[in-house]
This record gives structure tokens, C-alpha cells and sequence, in this order.
């Protein structure tokens, strides 16, 4: 075979070429890249990302059907050579999932019991969305996944997205019929979680390796925390619903502990993405002006009679309101 | 009308390099996970970024470069500009090389192609390092850019055959 290229190299020798576009253009990348720098966040990038993904959507919803089926076969295919292992590792599975059925009945007649009284209140049923993986980087440092559900599905910038093992990410990029998961173990993830057992409340951070860590301090007894512990979502700050499984704590030293994820990124081809909404604080009687009224006392200095006496008469008040009433005696 | 069917031809032709390299990056940006995800997805773009640089920068101008790496960015949902200087440097790299390796065996040009990648796999590493403020576990991007390297020898065959045909002689 004759090799490419040995007339032209022949034909201009060592002259090189002008480069000018290339100069050009890489003066724009790097101060894209600079200006990224200080503002990941500008609006324009995350309007452009949107833009891209909600194009992309059915380009690569297109492509999702020939790869997962390529991916079924080679699956099936590398599925010959573990059989025995996996075999013994279900039957160990089926087993464990025994004991939990017995449990899961005994707790059913735990719950009817308990919904049958009246003073039960059911907690508001969270309506999952259910939305396809069309997408996924496949980068060194980025971890994010594309599915084909956005806006028009009703998902929201901050919504848990859960596979059937468990959390694989949080929603960072909504479009009206695409939306991009920031995954856990993404360098910019952070969830916060709390670990069973210990009963510790962190913040679960990626870390661009397969397992993300939990910061350990003093102040929040991390030295409690054992491997083998269950990890969940903490629902500390309201964006996240309390208890979405998470993982098992896989490692402990003494700066942090690296939790092993239960969802499997490799396998997760269908997302249920939670749509959560932080439940309103318990209605006072005189619903929202109250804490108003509150802080205008506050700012006011001593109480007035009038505050005082609104005051006196509200038995519900906030514990803010009755303290002016003290001071004025 | 023959005229402008080849021109049309032509214009195609010409257009091959930039769509395959549009094509390399929704693939990696799809849910491709080799083996269970226990091989990387090779960066294709940079395989053809490098290949048409070498043998003919014409038919891949740097505009073209620049856009592949914003669509990059754009889908992974990286920091913006950092897939497009990668890819310009890697263009840059191949036409400064390019009196020294047309005409050069495939295997000559395989080991520099995988030299470069880990020129550029440095720009991406310190780039992303310095944007997380932590330094990050550099070994994911190695295998990653290994198992390009690797693809490398099979792509350029294929490019070269369709350089042959498709690019030029239409």
C-alpha cells in the first residue's frame, strides 16, 4: 500500500503553513475557558447548554436504540463467562430478600393499622417522572447524564433522579424535552446526606473516582461511622426528599469516608426523577404575616401596646412573638 | 445540471472530516458503555482531528475544530472552552508535525499520535484541576486516552481509504 501523504510532504517540504485560524480560534476557546472560570454559572453558558441538549435530544435518542441493543448483546455475551459466579451471588440475594418479605408483611400490617386511625395523615405522594438515559459524558472528569424528559414532563432544576438501586444524581440542566443529571460522584456534586448507624449528617462530595467521600470533622462525630453503615439522602436544606438510598459506606480514614453507590452507572438505562416539594411549615393560625409582625416587633425595640396585646391574644404564636410582651412587663 | 451535482459531490467530500468529527462527538456523548463501562469510549474526535490535520488540513479548518469542541463542552456539560482549546492544540500539534510524518509508516504516526494525547491529556488535567480547585485522580483520563491511542492504527486505516475515495476524488 502507498503511504498517504508522500507527494504533498515531497511537494512543500519544510515550509510550514499559516496558521491564522487556528491562533484565532484557540484565543476564543482559552478565554471561554477563562471567563468559565469565574462564571460556571453565567446565564448565557447554562441557556446555551440547555439549547444544545434540547437539539441534541433526538439525535441522540436516535442512537440510544442501535447502542443498547449492541450493548444487550455484548452483555449477554460477557453474561457466559460469570454465570457461576452470578448464580451463587442471586441465590445469596434471594436469600437475604427472604427475610425482608417477612418483614415488609409485618410492617404492611404496621401501616394499616396505623392508617386506619384517624388522626393518620398520609404523606404527600410523590409523583415520580420516569425518563430514558439518551445521553451521557463520556469524559475523564465530567460524570452527567442526558435523559429525555425536561421541562414540558414537569422536571425542575434540583429534583433527585433514583435508578431501581438507588440515587444516581441530581437535575442541573432542564430543557422543554431534555434535562442533564449532575451525577454523585461528579467533582461539583454535593448532597447531603446521613449515615445509619452513626447517625451522621454530611455532605456527600464527588470526587471524579467511581466513589464519592463524606468529609469527616470532629464536630459531626465522623469517627463513628463504620464501613458497612447505610448511607441516605439527608434532605437537610429542603431539595431533596429525606431517605432516597444512596450507598454503603465502603471505607473509612480518618479525613473521610468513601461510600460505595448503590445505584450502578453502567447499568442504568431507565431514571425515575422525584419530584419533591419541601412540605410548608405548619400553618399558624395567622398564616404568613405572622413572622412578619414578629420581626417588625423586633426591629421596633421595646413593644408597643398594641403589638403586645396582638401578641397576648394569639395562644399559636411563634415563640418570637411572646418575648417583647416580657420585657414590657 | 451535471456540474452542480458535482459540486454538490465536492462540497459533501469536503464536508466528510467535519461531519465524522460532529458524528465522534455525540458518540460520546451517548450512553456507550464498552464491557459494562469498564472501557472508556476512545475520544474519536481527537483521532480525526489529528488524522485530516496531518494529511490534509484544507478539508478540517480550524473553524470547524472550534465548533466540535463547543458541541463537546456544550453536551458533557463541562466548563465551555475547554474541549475546543484541547482540540486545537492537538491541530496545532499535528500541522507543526506535518513535514516530518506524511509519508511515514502507521505505526511511526501511532506512537506520536499517543505522545500528543498525552500532551493534551496535561492541558485537560490542569485545566479541570485548577477549575475544581483540587487536584484530580489523573487515571481515568489515561486509560482513557490509551484506549484512544490504541484505537488509533484501526481508524486511520479506515480514514485513509475514505480520504482516498470519498474526500479527494469526488
Amino acid at each position: 500500500m502507498e503511504l498517504l501523504g508522500r507527494e504533498t510532504r515531497e511537494r512543500f517540504g519544510l515550509r510550514s503553513r499559516s496558521q491564522v485560524g487556528i491562533l484565532l480560534f484557540s484565543l476564543v476557546s482559552v478565554m471561554l475557558l477563562l471567563s468559565s472560570l469565574y462564571s460556571a454559572e453565567a446565564s448565557v453558558f447554562k441557556k446555551a447548554r440547555e439549547a444544545a441538549i434540547e437539539t441534541a435530544s433526538p439525535i441522540l435518542e436516535f442512537l440510544s436504540g442501535p447502542i443498547g441493543w449492541i450493548e444487550d448483546r455484548l452483555g449477554a455475551f460477557s453474561d457466559y463467562f460469570r454465570v457461576l459466579e452470578q448464580n451463587k451471588a442471586l441465590r445469596e440475594e434471594n436469600e437475604a430478600l427472604r427475610q425482608w418479605e417477612e418483614e415488609a408483611r409485618s410492617l404492611r400490617a404496621v401501616i394499616a393499622a396505623l392508617e386506619e386511625l384517624e388522626a393518620y395523615e398520609a404523606p404527600p405522594q410523590a409523583k415520580p417522572i420516569n425518563a430514558f438515559v439518551i445521553g451521557e459524558a463520556n469524559d475523564a472528569f465530567v460524570h452527567s447524564m442526558i435523559v429525555n424528559a425536561g421541562a414540558k414532563d414537569g422536571v425542575i432544576r434540583g429534583y433527585a433522579a433514583v435508578d431501581e438501586r438507588g440515587m444516581v444524581g441530581r437535575i442541573v440542566d432542564v430543557s422543554p424535552n431534555a434535562a442533564r443529571i449532575l451525577l454523585l460522584n461528579d467533582v461539583q456534586s454535593r448532597i447531603p446526606v446521613f449515615v445509619e448507624g452513626s447517625y451522621v449528617e454530611g455532605i456527600l462530595a464527588g470526587r471524579s473516582t467511581a466513589r464519592p467521600s463524606i468529609a469527616i470533622t470532629k464536630l459531626a462525630n465522623g469517627d463513628l461511622i463504620q464501613p458497612g453503615q447505610r448511607v441516605v439522602t439527608s434532605g437537610a436544606g429542603g431539595i431533596l426528599p429525606r431517605g432516597l438510598q444512596v450507598g454503603v459506606i465502603a471505607e473509612v480514614n480518618e479525613k473521610e469516608a468513601t461510600v460505595a453507590l448503590a445505584a450502578d452507572y453502567a447499568r442504568s438505562r431507565m431514571v425515575r426523577i422525584i419530584n419533591y416539594k419541601f412540605p410548608d411549615v405548619e400553618p399558624t393560625p395567622l398564616g404568613a404575616p405572622v413572622p412578619a409582625a414578629a420581626a417588625a416587633e423586633i426591629a421596633s425595640g421595646p413593644a408597643t401596646p398594641t403589638s403586645a396585646a396582638q401578641a397576648a391574644n394569639l395562644p399559636a404564636a411563634p415563640p418570637a412573638a411572646p418575648a417583647p410582651v416580657e420585657e414590657g412587663d | 445540471m451535471a456540474t452542480r451535482a458535482d459540486l454538490i459531490m465536492r462540497i459533501a467530500g469536503g464536508a466528510t472530516p467535519a461531519l465524522l468529527g460532529f458524528l465522534g462527538v455525540l458518540l460520546l456523548a451517548s450512553p456507550i458503555r464498552l464491557f459494562g463501562g469498564a472501557l472508556p469510549t476512545p475520544v474519536i474526535p481527537l483521532i480525526i482531528i489529528y488524522f485530516w490535520s496531518l494529511y490534509s488540513p484544507a478539508h478540517l479548518p480550524a473553524a470547524s475544530v472550534f465548533f466540535m469542541g463547543i458541541l463537546h463542552d456544550l453536551l458533557t456539560g463541562g466548563p465551555i472552552g475547554l474541549w475546543p482549546t484541547v482540540y486545537l492544540v492537538m491541530q496545532q500539534i499535528a500541522i507543526s508535525q506535518q513535514a516530518y510524518f506524511l509519508g511515514r509508516e502507521l505505526r511511526v504516526v501511532a506512537i506520536w499520535f499517543a505522545v500528543t494525547c498525552l500532551v493534551v491529556s496535561l492541558i485537560l488535567w490542569l485545566a479541570m484541576s485548577l477549575l475544581s480547585a483540587t487536584l484530580l485522580p489523573p487515571g481515568g483520563l489515561l486509560w482513557q486516552m490509551l484506549v484512544t491511542a490504541l484505537c488509533f492504527p484501526i481508524f486511520a486505516m479506515a480514514f485513509g481509504r475514505l480520504h482516498r475515495r470519498v474526500v479527494i476524488e469526488v
